[in-house]
Formats: structure tokens, sequence, C-alpha cells
């Protein structure tokens, strides 16, 4: 499926990863080739050795009122986070626009996870007895995004979507759509994930950490989408613009040329390419982009499924003006994903 | 770009009200509740030990023993439910699968299964892997997509109970600009011990069968299940021959921006949403006959959704029936939004306005028209169907047949 965008540019995007605030972190553990990841402590973990990407320095209360922050789950006070450092990039402040005019898509993979098991665990500990009703609400996959509406004003699309390593890109796909039908004028988009030792537990037992994953990442990164004319209405810089996405859900048996074609088109080849999911593990993929420098923001803060949103602003942040770049994305089941920017203002 | 037409070619449902469409029109046409006593998991300690459950339901009446295995309990009912729809809508074949997407809404999806592999660690038991095999929602729509040979979009909206509302309306977006052929939309989820356990921590399950818009409603009934709508252009569906049941005409969505929990009192945000969603579909408010409300049967819900209906029809509001279906469904959470739609789509079909079953008595607060006397007969073509969620996340659809 061939989605081409004539029309929209990002005006904003942040990320907060084990790295630390910002996109700044994450770049420079890339150039130096080292990473965030830390030890899995092995309590809670089901004696899982390992490393993973944890925020262990982000501080919620650094972004949110304490009080309001103990009511979000992590996954959300993430979200909050970035769509906070997000909007201020783009210049957006509470006034600004309307808020039936700003919305967001967001790709959120783990979220929910957590405060489901905590809830259950103190059910069947407890009985009912050990219920906690503030536990529930936060069980849902879209506690983040809609946390970030609340905290943040937004009352336009609001979406979460979930689609294996490729969450971030789902959500990204709508909001450049929602811009497009006029349903906003100013979209955040992107992807949040948390972790916690049980889910590298039930991951060891699922085989994910044999097969897909070794590492696993959590934090958020967001983009800030919106028409060049509203873009230039108000005065915001242009940092860089979406030009086409490409997906596929399948590469069908037999049919996996098509596939990749459907994807990959033979337009001129990018300067830069951003490697998020499984994609550096699909031969068929790798093949066509042999040669061009990769950023793999997966390497340095672990994988999550909605890792998209980091990777994506990542990309867009090295790009320079008139570069184009590549992000590529996939699962191992599918889906996959082919968005290509171009970096700077398009004069 | 051009706007196609976007019809409804088939439709599939696997539910606590009907395993199949036949079923299903049949319970609608009835006015048959079919919340019941759960025998699932153990429901002895809470206050509402009822709902709306798949009963009797063995997997290998459907499925091998270990593709069985494999799927969740909402995976399952999912790949039921689209069998139906793909089967009925002869789609088999006449696109490339690349051209094929699936679109679809979850809420807890494989929790079911997942919440006992959380049991038996927490426990220090060794526990099944395979019980986790289904746990985040979009497994559902990797699942469809494997099973049929769909290679085209792949997405799940996970937006609670407004998932698969948004998903048909994001699926039909896909197909009216023509970037997909077809589209297999819909939502699938199943009973689970944490959305029971949740949904009555929170106080908001009514202890007897559901009674939206009545007065001494308590809440919820929670229920479970499948519904598939199989999109496609009109334009190419009426080349191949194929039956229509209804279109898409538009959808909208939004975020409330207000509570997790609770909708804003007013229904401005819900009357907004429907507003734009009429806008979506080019119609005009006069021209809906009726609306399919969220209609959970919780004190707030049900006045607040009927405050969006005077604002949204105005003097006009007495002639627009506001009816929940989830009277008969339950609240079946991730997939509701497409029961409902489905529903929607049957009665605009049987040309009738399904009733609002289980009714206690007349709340003052609730002053509309909510066929509390049962299903009627209905010449009208139209209709909407809200969806509300946790959240504050707000979606609605305008159908026609």
């Amino acid at each position: 499926m061939n989605f081409p965008l004539t029309d929209i540019v990002v005006t904003g995007f942040s990320a907060v990863t084990p790295a630390g605030n910002g996109l700044d972190p994450v770049l420079e553990l890339i150039r130096s080739g080292r990473d965030a990841l830390t030890p899995v402590p092995a309590e809670g973990a089901g004696g899982n050795a390992g490393r993973w990407g944890k925020a262990l320095d982000f501080k919620a209360t650094d972004f949110i009122p304490p009080l309001k922050a103990r009511k979000l789950d992590r996954c959300s006070q993430f979200a909050v986070a970035a769509a906070g450092l997000a909007l201020k990039d783009a210049g957006i402040g509470r006034d600004t626009l309307p808020p039936e005019r700003i919305g967001i898509a967001l790709g959120c993979g783990f979220g929910g996870v957590a405060n489901s098991a905590e809830f259950l665990a103190g059910y069947f500990a407890a009985g009912v007895e050990g219920m906690s009703p503030m536990l529930f609400p936060n069980t849902v996959s879209n506690a983040a995004a809609s946390n970030v509406s609340i905290e943040h004003g937004l009352k336009g699309p609001n979406v979460t979507q979930v689609q294996r390593f490729c969450s971030a890109e789902a959500a990204f796909m709508m909001a450049c759509r929602f811009i497009i039908e006029g349903r906003a004028d100013v979209m955040l988009t992107g992807g949040a994930d948390d972790l916690m030792p049980l889910m590298i537990s039930g991951f060891a037992a699922a085989g994910q950490l044999r097969r897909y994953a070794r590492e696993f990442g959590e934090g958020s990164g967001l983009l800030v989408l919106e028409r060049a004319a509203h873009a230039a209405e108000r005065g915001a810089v242009v940092k860089g613009r979406p030009d086409s996405i490409r997906t596929v859900g399948l590469l069908l048996p037999g049919r996996e040329a098509e596939g990749v074609d459907l994807l990959l088109d033979n337009t001129a080849q990018p300067s830069l390419v951003s490697v998020s999911g499984t994609a550096s593990a699909i031969p068929a993929f790798m093949g066509r982009i042999d040669g061009i420098p990769a950023l793999d923001t997966g390497r340095v803060l672990g994988s999550s499924l909605a890792m998209g949103g980091t990777a994506m602003a990542a990309l867009l942040a090295s790009l320079q003006p008139g570069q184009t770049g590549l992000h590529l994305a996939a699962s191992p089941e599918g889906p996959y994903f082919a968005i290509r920017f171009s970096g700077g203002s398009p004069v | 770009m051009s706007r196609r037409r976007v019809v409804i070619t088939g439709l599939g449902v696997f539910s606590g009200s009907g395993t199949n469409v036949p079923a299903f029109t049949a319970a609608l046409l009835n006015g048959s509740c079919g919340i019941a006593p759960l025998d699932l998991f153990d429901v002895s300690q809470f206050p509402s030990r009822i709902g709306c459950q798949v009963k009797g339901y063995d997997p290998l009446d459907h499925f091998d023993r270990k593709t069985a295995r494999k799927l969740s309990r909402a995976d399952q009912f999912a790949v039921i439910a689209a069998g139906e729809a793909l089967q009925e809508s002869g789609v088999s074949g006449c696109y490339s699968p690349y051209e094929i997407g699936v679109s679809m809404g979850a809420g807890a999806a494989g929790m079911f299964q997942a919440e006992q592999w959380l049991k038996s660690s927490l426990a220090g038991h060794e526990a099944l892997p395979g019980l986790l095999r289904g746990l985040l929602p979009d497994a559902t729509t990797t699942v469809l997509a494997r099973t049929f040979g769909l290679a085209g979009y792949q997405g799940s909206v996970t937006t609670a109970c407004s998932s698969s509302a948004t998903a048909i309306g994001w699926g039909a977006d896909l197909v009216a600009t023509g970037r997909q052929k077809a589209v297999l939309a819909g939502g699938s989820d199943a009973l689970s011990l944490l959305t029971f356990a949740g949904f009555n921590a929170l106080r908001v399950v009514d202890a007897a069968p559901c009674s939206p818009f009545s007065l001494g409603r308590q809440g919820i009934s929670l229920g479970e299940g499948a519904a598939c709508l199989l999109l496609e252009a009109e334009e190419d569906a009426l080349a191949r021959g194929a039956r229509i049941y209804g279109a898409i005409l538009g959808y909208a969505l939004a975020g409330e921006a207000w509570h997790m929990t609770a909708p804003e009192p007013s229904g401005v945000n819900a009357a907004r949403v429907m507003r734009e969603a009429l806008l979506s579909a080019g119609v005009e408010a006069g021209r809906v006959g009726w609306v399919n409300a969220h209609g959970t049967g919780t004190p707030l819900n049900d006045v607040v959704e009927s405050n969006a209906m005077k604002l949204v029809f105005g003097d006009h509001v007495a002639n627009v029936p506001l009816v929940s279906t989830k009277a008969m469904t339950g609240h079946c959470l991730g997939a509701a939004g497409a029961v409902e739609a489905l529903a929607t789509v049957i009665a605009l079909n049987q040309h009738i306005i399904p009733g609002t079953l289980n009714f206690r008595g007349r709340d003052p607060e609730c002053d509309l028209d909510y066929c509390h006397d049962g299903p009627r007969p209905s010449g009208c073509d139209l209709a909407m169907s809200n969806s509300f969620a946790f959240g504050g996340n707000i979606t609605s659809l305008v159908l026609s047949r």
C-alpha cells in the first residue's frame, strides 16, 4: 500500500529514553558506538539474565506535578513527558491552537500490561479485598494517549495503535491521514512503552528473547505533524517532512519479492536509513539498502513495540536539509513499513 | 483524492447473543437478552455474577487441536466471525492478497489465557508459555491476516471500548481513498477475570442484566464476542456482483481530555463527534433514523449520551430513538463497536429499530425515546452508532443500508 504525502511537515520532536531526555543523548550514543543498556535484575524476571533499556534516570515529577504523576502508570508518564517536550519544541503552548484541532495517534505496545499484572496480583493474593480500583483505569492500552490528551488538553482525534514492532508506524500513518482529511491541524504521533521485570519473564517464556529481540527497552519518542501552510502561518520551524508511507502486512510465501517491491520502490536511494523492529534481520530489506549509513536505535536503547517513534525522530534529527531518509520497520510476522523523509524545510 | 463509497459485502459474528449472523439476527428481531450466569471463571466473590458469555464453547468444534492451542479465546472468536464474513462476501480470489487489509479493534484480547499464566507464575509454578501468545491486543489482526492470507494493511486500534468502531471507520477510509481494494474490519474480545474484577472494583457492574436508560440502572453487564465486516468500494462490489448489506458513510473520533473513567457531563464532546461524523458522511442530522447508543447502563453514561443527542438533533430529538443493543449482547469492550455496527446494519436491512431490553422504569434524566417497548418496524435507511471509552475516547459511525 502506497500513501504518498505532499504537504505535511514535522515541526517538533522529542524523546524520553534510557539515554536521557531529548534526541541528543540518543544520537550521541549511536555516534559513539556505546549503548544505554543495563543488566536486568534477576528478581522478578524469572532469573533471566540479560540487558534491557531501562530509563533509570527518568523522573516523572520533572514533568508532571507529583500528585498527578502518582496517578499515572509509567508508560503514561513517559508519554506525557515526551508530549510536553515535543509540543514545546514545536512552539505550541496551551493557548496556541483550539484544543479540538490538536490530536494524538500513539503506538503503544506494552502499555497497560504492568497495571494489569499488579491489579491481578492483588486479586490472586487476597481476593476482592486485594483489588485496587485505582489501578484498573490504566490497564487499557490507550491510557498513555488519553493521559497525554488530559494533561496537555488535546481534544482532537485520539487513537492508540498496537501492531507488533510497527505500532508507532501504524499510528504515524493515521496521524498523517487525519491532517490530510482536515480532522486536525496538529497531530502528535510516535510511540510509548514501559518495561517491568515480569515482562522479561514473559518474553523469555514465550521465546521472544531467543527469536526476536534479546534486549527490550522503554521510553517514548514523539513527533509533531502539521500542514506546511499551517506551520508557515504560525511561524514554526520546519525540521523535515514525510514524503511517503508504504506498508504491507505479510510477505506471502512464494510471493515475497512482490511484497518487498511494494514496500521499497526504486526511487533515489536515501542518504540515511533508520532500521526499527526486526528490519535489520530481513536480508531482502538489507540487500536493498546495502552501503547506506544506518541508524539502529534498538541497538542502543533496546527494542520495543513502539520504538519507531524514537527511531523516526532520531532519523529526522540526523538529516541535513535536502537529505533524504528511509525509516524501515518490520515485525517477525508482519507488518512492514517503509517511510521516506526529507530533512529541513521544504523551501 | 476522490473518495469512493464504501459498502459492506460480508458480515460475520460470534457472540453470546448469536454465533452466526442468522442466530444474531433472530435474537435482535425477537429481543432476546443473552445475559445469564457466567461459568467461564469463578465469579462467586463478586456482587455481579452474570454476563453475555459464549456458552458451551468448545474450540475443537471449530479448530484442530494444534491450532486451538495457538489461539487465544478472542483470536478464535475473530477467526470464526471473519470466516463467516469472508465466506459470505465471496471476495476470495477477486483481488490480490496485497490489496486486502485487516483493521481490527481489540481490548482485553488474550487476557483470559494470560492471567492463567500470571497466576501460575506468581505461585512459583511452571506456567505454559503458550498462554501468553495472545496477550497483546494486536495478535488478533496478525492471526486473521495469516489465517486468511490477507497481506495488505495490518493495524489494531486499541482505544478500549471504542476500538472496533474506530477500526471500522479507519478501514473504510483505506478503501474510500483507494489505498486498499478491501478491508476486513471489526473487533474481537473475550471475557476475562481482569475486566470482570476491574469493573466490579469500580462498582459499575449491575447485579441484574443491564438496563440502559432505565430508572435504577446500576451499570454494565459484560459480554464477549467478535464481529467482522468486509468493506469494499461500491463500484468494485457491483462489478463482481457482490451482495451489498450497507455502507459506511463516515466516522469521527476524538478524545475528551476530561477524565480517565468519567465522561464530560454536558455531552458537548460526544455531540461534537457525532456532528463531525455526519459531516464526514455528508448527511444532514435530519436523515438519521435512530442511533445505536454506547448505552452502557451506567448512571452517568446514559444521561451524558442523552444530552449529546439533544445537542445534535435539537427539536427533532424526539423522532430519533436512542437504543442500546448492549442490553442484549452485554458490553463486549474491544468488540463492542463492531458488534453494534453489525447489529445496526442488520436492523437497517430488517427494517426495524432494535429495542432496549430490560426496562425497569422511566428515568426523568433519560427523557428520550429508547424503544424500551421492544423492536419496532422502521423504514429508515440511515443510522449512527456511538462508542465511548475509558480515557475519553469517542467514536461515532454513520451507517446506511
